[in-house]
């Protein structure tokens, strides 16, 4: 497939996306937004992990400090587009504070610290009533308007999270291309070899944490207007590894694999539930499957192909 | 010899009662190529990691230039021009052969937020290519290295080395695990890039005849030890480099 086809049929996906919620109920359309959030946490994991080689099971705790930050301050009358640069900066500096444990352990070590830092935000979270609400959360978050035009209606919020999902990732496609996504890459294969040869490995490695933190806390805020209600509960440990799911089971340091994940992690259990009792068993059943037959993600089965193909 | 580039003086790196490397004092002039022979656990490589950071020295001095680098990181030392290759192969696997030469030499170029803005290949797609083309892997350029042959795999390490154009140059064993014709390739390789960048380089190698074409200067280590050094012909006549090769 050509480079040009490749695009166009990228282009037909995004604008058949775009119009899909317009045949679709309110649930559809929040599904599609919710869809759209999670790609901005999933995308900025992915750097983390699939191009940076850094493990991290604190993502959902991103998440949480961006929506916290979010329903706070739209809460509070702050503009949203002065909340989410506030929650952006607040996730790159907590990112930053992370991904210095990564300077000393690696691989399961560090997955388990980062799991650590999880439990603790989602604890403070729950904990302390009287900036996050506890248990109770904080209800009535407004949704913004732009430029006069107001987004509280399902389909406009979800226009405006869509291009701005576009936005997250074409920064970090942009980033990517740059030499710092061949730092990244170094810094993943081989670190040793990566230092010898001027890559600053603490750097990066800060830096891949802070990106993909920072993707997460802009994910937190869109979610916070979008649910309008936010809780604890969401921002769980196990957020984390449904996120950590997507990024492997889309294709790990595969640029677009994020967007088959989440929808593995997002849609298809909703598109399961006509089975009922035995959706969940189902999904588990589905991803223990992709796991066993496809170990580099669903991205990676045009590669299988082409080289099953291949003359021997 | 000229004028010392390299000052190895008294190097010593012990673990408990082992003297991995006991007290070696070299110079390497500018320019120069200087073979590092010895048998297998004589510490030569423990030398290399204790030159070049990887490993902080018991005691001893090294200086670069005039400058003490002693214990200095690895990221530090390749930033005062200091390379090197390691024993076994590393390559970043899942980049391209030419990405894989671009990130070797980016990190030299401006700044960290101006890398961020510069161009894809950081403006050194041309001396990639050129590497490339002189190391014989333009049909491969676009491949992933770790998909590549070992052979391909060591030419693309190699060159990594040298892309930055560095003053020195340390390769730990170029040549293991090559084929014979691969192995005369990377001799006129080597011996060309000091020609056109004009770098000094130390070689570890077990290969005898690589070594002894290739470098005007040879190290014999035993033990830990410096035990012989000058031209190749004279270090291979030793009778105390013989026996600790070959035995009584």
């Amino acid at each position: 497939m050509t480079s040009t086809v490749r695009k166009s049929l990228l282009v037909l996906a995004v604008v058949a996306f775009a119009l899909l919620p317009l045949a679709l109920k309110s649930y559809g359309v929040y599904l599609c937004t919710l869809f759209c959030v999670y790609l901005m946490a999933t995308f900025g994991l992915n750097l983390t992990i699939g191009y940076a080689g850094q493990m991290s099971l604190g993502q959902a705790a991103f998440l949480g400090i961006g929506a916290y930050i979010g329903a706070i301050g739209l809460k509070a009358g702050l503009p949203f587009f002065v909340v989410l640069p506030l929650a952006a900066i607040a996730c790159f500096a907590v990112g930053l504070a992370l991904g210095f444990p990564a300077l000393r352990v690696q691989h399961h070590y560090l997955a388990f610290a980062t799991l650590g830092f999880n439990v603790l935000v989602f604890l403070v979270m729950r904990n302390e009533e009287k900036i996050t609400g506890g248990t109770f959360g904080v209800s009535g978050i407004p949704r913004p308007s732009l430029l006069g035009l107001s987004l509280d209606g399902s389909l406009a919020f979800f226009w405006f999270t869509l291009a701005s999902t576009l936005v997250v990732i074409g920064l970090l496609w942009w980033l990517l291309r740059s030499p710092w996504g061949r730092a990244f890459a170094a810094l993943r294969d081989n670190p040793i070899r990566a230092e010898s040869l001027g890559v600053n490995i603490t750097t990066y490695t800060l830096l891949a944490f802070a990106i993909g933190a920072m993707c997460a806390g802009v994910a937190g805020v869109y979610f916070a207007a979008l649910v309008q209600f936010i809780e604890p509960a969401p921002f769980h440990v196990s957020t984390s590894l449904m996120m950590l799911l997507g990024v492997i089971v889309g294709g790990s340091g595969r640029f677009l694999g994020p967007v088959l994940g989440t929808v593995v992690i997002v849609l298809l259990p909703e598109w399961l539930r006509f089975m009922q009792n035995w959706y969940l068993a189902v999904f588990g059943f589905a991803v223990v499957a992709l796991m066993i037959w496809l170990p580099g993600g669903l991205l990676s089965i045009p590669e299988r192909l082409r080289r099953r193909a291949a003359p021997r | 010899m000229s004028a010392p580039f390299l000052e190895v003086d008294g190097v010593r790196k012990q673990y408990g009662a082992i003297k991995a490397v006991d007290g070696v004092t070299f110079k390497v002039g500018p320019g120069e190529i200087v073979g590092v022979i010895g048998p297998n656990g004589s510490g030569k490589t423990t030398l290399f990691n204790s030159i070049l950071g990887q490993i902080k020295p018991t005691s001893g001095r090294v200086a670069f230039c005039g400058e003490d680098i002693t214990g200095l990181s690895p990221l530090e030392l390749s930033r005062r021009g200091v390379g090197r290759t390691f024993q076994t192969l590393q390559v970043f696997v899942k980049l391209s052969v030419r990405d894989n030469l671009i990130a070797a030499a980016q990190e030299f170029k401006g700044s960290l937020m101006g890398r961020l803005f510069a161009p894809p290949d950081a403006g050194l797609g041309e001396q990639a290519d050129r590497m490339i083309e002189m190391f014989r892997l333009q049909h491969v350029a676009h491949l992933p290295a770790g998909t590549l042959s070992y052979g391909q795999q060591k030419l693309i390490d190699i060159a990594m080395a040298f892309m930055a154009a560095p003053r020195l140059v340390l390769l730990d064993e170029p040549c293991a695990g090559v084929n014979p014709s691969l192995v005369d390739l990377l001799r006129e390789l080597l011996v060309e890039l000091n020609r056109t960048q004009g770098g000094s380089f130390v070689v570890i190698e077990h290969n005898m005849d690589f070594i002894m074409q290739l470098c005007p200067h040879v190290i014999c280590m035993v033990e830990g030890r410096v035990l012989a050094e000058g031209p190749p012909a004279a270090v291979q006549a030793n009778p105390q480099v013989l026996e600790a090769y070959l035995g009584n």
